[in-house]
């Protein structure tokens, strides 16, 4: 028998983003949305909780050094200094905190697998965080 | 497929305070409570955890102009620069951060759409953290 625990490790992007419906005339959006249309930008904060046993040999549920290369390979290299609303991935939903959560999640799950990753939490700002596990 | 996240918000107060147990004399009180009897006060944080699924179209969960309305209107407003046992949602309560967090749980579930509301954090210092999710023992 191991003991299970759980890593977070934090990790940090710019991106620039604006909420904006297709489907919907200016008037509707900007009721919607207000100055949230407009292109903008955060610095987001992404604590990325993988969980397991603590392997017997290592100590850990998992190497940290496997954990970043994963996360910046697939999370941080397409998101920092990106415009969210230009990546396919955000072309049939709006880049709000909810959705990015839920596309990081969708980034790293075919990397890590449901035994590894726990959680996705990403911080649009120190005010505001969305916490995903893929339910 | 519909996703459910948690969206948590964080608010600040700054409040004055005083722990007294009202059956108890001024010379009790300040054995049973020690320096927390006399009126001091914090830099108040207040995470408001609620659930939702994301909306197709909007992409948001919870409404969150109103979720901070919500808040500010049945909380904030009553406690931010003032002192907590003045606050009507605060009456009868010994304001501790746990009976904090225990009475703005019950305002928060009254004033939001049934179910959203997941947990109710009161950070009194940097040191202290006290949590509610509604559990009854």
């Amino acid at each position: 028998m191991s003991a299970r625990a759980t890593t977070t490790r934090r990790f940090a992007f710019a991106a620039g983003h604006r909420y904006h419906v297709a489907q919907w005339s200016a008037a509707e959006n900007a009721r919607a949305f207000g100055r949230l249309t407009v292109p903008h930008g955060h610095n987001y904060t992404l604590d990325v909780t993988v969980h397991g046993p603590i392997d017997p040999r290592t100590g850990m549920v998992i190497d940290l050094g496997e954990l970043k290369a994963i996360v910046n390979t697939t999370v941080i290299e397409r998101f920092d200094h990106a415009d969210l609303n230009a990546d396919p991935l955000f072309r049939e939903r709006i880049p709000t905190t909810e959705n990015i959560a839920i596309a990081v999640w969708e980034l790293l799950i075919p990397e890590l697998g449901p035994d590894r990753l726990a959680r996705v939490r990403v911080w649009e700002d120190p005010t505001l965080f969305v916490d995903y596990d893929g339910a | 497929m519909s996703r459910r996240v948690e969206l948590t918000r964080v608010y600040h107060f700054s409040a004055a305070h005083c722990l007294a147990h009202p059956g108890l004399s001024a010379a009790d009180n300040a054995t049973l409570y020690g320096q927390c009897a006399r009126l001091h006060g914090h830099n108040y944080y207040l995470e408001v955890t609620v659930a939702g699924i994301p909306d197709a179209l909007t992409g948001f969960a919870v409404n969150l102009e109103r979720l901070d309305r919500t808040v500010a209107r049945s909380l904030l407003d009553q406690v931010d620069h003032h002192r907590l046992e003045d606050a009507p949602v605060l009456a009868g309560v010994i304001t501790t951060g746990e009976g904090l967090a225990h009475a703005f749980w019950g305002a928060l579930r009254e004033a939001l759409p049934a179910g959203e509301l997941q947990k109710v954090v009161v950070q009194e210092t940097a040191k202290n953290r006290f949590e509610y999710r509604g559990e009854e023992v």
